[in-house]
């Protein structure tokens, strides 16, 4: 009666679709390699030396944490990696060793693991970790004088503190072509805008992004934009400006679709993004900070629990 | 293994098996020397009990445990029973196993006290023989009087991947159907009869003579729960409450029609047998063979770590012994090789929103885990619908942290059910 045959007994269902976290993780640095890469090669080894910094770091804060905390290493699932290359894609090239190390730790430790690790940060921590480090030294963020090194063939002035400071007028001789192949002074892997879109329109149809928060936010960028080109055009810069600089690109497809701090249902993803939109533009024409993203991004993390409440009927509940 | 598409945009598509063409005939499996039934009543004291170890049966007897209850099976083979012991089924359920020893092929001999209770056929002869057949047909619904059954469904259409087991009924059966059907409206008074076929078996379907309706080739669209609230959902809430649909497989109706025709009962269950190397076969065998009978048929050896999944990919259950038999519901046996077995882990929901996307029932899945997590499943169910499951198991399968949610289910709902029963019993 005892056989010795030990079968494997488990709950239903016995097949898996073969998804898992490294694999969207390995698809999400995949992807951002489109707009890095052409980043490099703008910014050359330096550049080459934030982004590898700014991985390796995020990913040992999260083995350290891990062992800290005594919990099983989680690094293999490319989390880390991930938020470590979110980071340095918004980073300027000449940015200091110690500032990455520093905002990784920010990232990974005060963004994530604090909160119970993946899947339980209330924030996107790449985002958090920016805006902390952003508002603590302000003047290495100022992409004018960080850079001022380098020689460009384009207009070497950060565009929103152009239009900012100066207005529309000022910022009219952008092209947009060449704001979109990444003209632009701005962070590593955010300013070349046609491989941003290619990595997110890559993402999003393999499913590891969804593509209801990516459109609805540049739709709420584009229609705020327009509102206020419209109310004032000699103040306020048209709406393809406002799409094609700064952290616009980068947030729309990399930074807000973020799992744990996005909603799930398809009107509050709608919400969200065009929430997210909308006050980016009204944080850069308004507001007294240069770049609205980060701070529309953390502003809609915090919202998510809320507007993910509108949500249909369940099967037998309600007529 | 349907493994995710590489285009992940649009929600994942599971499709059903849609049966050859050119099906080939049935595999005839034998038992060997015994055959095993667990039948669904605790054991009790061995004196309480109807049987004994060492009493004959035959074939197509009712074999119960105690009078008082209308569970029981029916023996398919003739012989002499060896052993009547305890056996924890799924969830902790209490179940006797009867095991008997199978008589020689010459000496089979056969029960007749169904033979006088065939000329005039009733409801109550119906559950009180037929319960045990192949598809498990429930007659209980018919006696609950606070829920009218206004309709009865008969389910050509297999509700779990990988099964062609009622498909088989549909396409070369289709006259025992109709006498099935014929005979089940007599019986129950019943003149709303609904066959539901998969889109390709409509035109075979239609000689039924009960109204046809198609169900999608996209799982879980066969499911009951899912069939109930289409059939359902034109109607009011207050009807849709109290009315009730009885549920019989396209194999029971056979196996029904059949019996009141001949008086005698075929306990030959047709089960889809899919082997490691992902072969389907359909095999006809007697309820309570063994599971080993099966595999040396087939020649197909089991290693440690290999998985047998009775019933589909999707709600089967996994059994640890190869003496475990087939019963009457046993549509599907699945045999998985220790190298096709995705590991689950523990890792915690990242909120990634596919379990909530593929959801039939629309629940928040992405929610209702944490409460699970954290063992609130009162909160669960007050807050995030946890009854409203139709248990598919669809969100497990597309779960990208692999978090086992589907069992996080079941076990939320036994537990609530458990302490219910217990409260009730209690007051």
């Amino acid at each position: 009666m005892h056989s010795t045959l030990k079968l494997t007994v488990s709950h239903a269902p016995f097949w898996h679709n073969g998804s898992s976290i490294s694999t969207k993780s390995w698809n999400i640095l995949l992807a951002s390699l489109l707009a890095v890469i052409p980043g490099c090669l703008q910014y050359g080894i330096s550049a080459i030396g934030v982004v590898t910094l700014s991985i390796a770091s995020a990913i040992i804060w999260e083995m350290l944490i891990n062992l800290i905390s005594r919990r099983p290493i989680s690094v293999g699932d490319g989390n880390a990696a991930v938020i470590g290359m979110m980071f340095a894609m918004m980073l300027p090239a000449t940015i200091p060793w110690w500032a990455v190390v520093t905002g990784t730790f920010f990232a990974v430790v005060i963004g994530k693991e604090i909160f119970g690790g993946i899947g339980a940060n209330p924030f996107n921590p790449a985002v958090l970790a920016m805006t902390i480090v952003m508002l603590s030294w302000a003047d290495l963020f100022d992409f004018n004088a960080a850079l001022l090194n380098y020689q460009f063939d384009f207009n070497a002035v950060y565009p929103l503190v152009l239009s900012k400071s100066f207005g529309a007028l000022a910022v009219a001789d952008f092209d947009l072509i060449d704001l979109l192949f990444g003209k632009q002074i701005g962070g590593i892997g955010s300013t070349f805008g046609i491989g941003l879109i290619a990595g997110g329109v890559y993402l999003m149809l393999r499913g590891y992004s969804r593509w209801e928060v990516a459109v609805s936010f540049l739709a709420g960028i584009f229609a705020s934009a327009l509102f206020f080109n419209i109310l004032n055009p000699e103040l306020y810069a048209g709406p393809g400006f406002h799409l094609l600089t700064g952290y616009t690109l980068i947030g729309a497809f990399f930074l807000a679709t973020e799992d744990s701090s996005s909603p799930v249902n398809f009107i509050p993803m709608l919400i969200y993004g065009l929430f997210g939109g909308i006050l980016t533009v009204m944080i850069r024409n308004i507001g007294v900070h240069i770049d609205g993203v980060l701070y529309a991004i953390l502003i809609i993390n915090l919202v998510n629990p809320i507007v993910d409440k509108i949500r249909p009927k369940a099967l037998g509940k309600g007529v | 293994m349907i493994k995710r598409s590489f285009f992940g945009l649009v929600k994942p598509k599971l499709q059903y098996e849609i049966i050859d063409e050119a099906q080939a005939e049935p595999v005839s499996i034998k038992p060997g020397k015994q055959i095993r039934l667990y039948i669904d009543q605790p054991y009790e004291n061995a004196g309480e009990m109807l049987l004994k170890t060492g009493d004959q049966v035959q074939c197509g007897q009712k074999i119960a445990i105690s009078d008082d209850t209308a569970e029981y099976l029916l023996s398919s083979k003739s012989g002499q029973i060896s052993k009547i012991s305890p056996f924890v089924g799924i969830l902790g359920k209490k179940l006797t196993s009867v095991t008997i020893d199978v008589d020689d092929a010459s000496s089979q001999s056969c029960d007749e006290s169904f033979k006088s209770a065939c000329q005039a056929p009733s409801l109550e002869n119906a559950r009180d023989f037929l319960a045990g057949l192949p598809g498990k047909p429930n007659f209980n619904v018919f006696f609950d009087s606070g829920k009218p059954v206004k309709a009865i469904v008969v389910l050509g259409a297999d509700d779990d991947l990988l099964g062609i087991t009622n498909q088989y009924f549909i396409k070369n059966n289709i006259i025992a159907i109709k006498t099935g059907i014929a005979l089940l409206c007599k019986i129950t008074g019943i003149s709303n009869a609904i066959l539901i076929v998969p889109q390709h078996l409509e035109q075979v379907a239609g000689s039924s003579g009960a109204i046809i309706k198609t169900v999608d080739s996209e799982y879980p669209s066969a499911h009951p729960e899912l069939i109930m609230q289409h059939l359902l959902a034109s109607e009011d809430g207050t009807s849709k409450a109290k009315s009730g649909i009885a549920f019989f497989s396209a194999e029971a109706v056979c196996a029904i029609g059949a019996a009141y025709t001949t008086g005698q009962f075929s306990l030959e269950k047709m089960v889809t047998f899919v082997s490691k190397d992902g072969n389907k076969r359909l095999v006809s065998v007697p309820i309570g063979t063994p599971l080993q009978d099966i595999l040396n048929e087939f020649n197909e050896t089991l290693n440690d770590g290999d998985r047998v999944v009775f019933g589909g990919p999707m709600k089967g259950d996994s059994v640890f012994s190869t003496d475990y038999p087939v019963f009457p519901d046993t549509d599907i046996i699945i045999i998985q090789d220790k190298n096709q077995i995705t590991e689950r882990s523990d890792i915690a929901c990242t909120n990634c929103g596919e379990c909530v996307r593929v959801c039939p029932a629309n629940m928040q899945v992405n929610q209702l885990i944490r409460y699970l997590d954290a063992g609130q499943y009162e909160e669960a169910a007050d807050q995030y619908d946890l009854f409203s499951c139709i248990e598919c198991g669809f969100c497990s399968y597309v779960c990208e942290s692999r978090i086992p949610v589907f069992q996080h289910i079941r076990l939320a709902k036994h537990t609530l059910e458990s302490m219910k029963a217990a409260e009730e019993s209690n007051a």
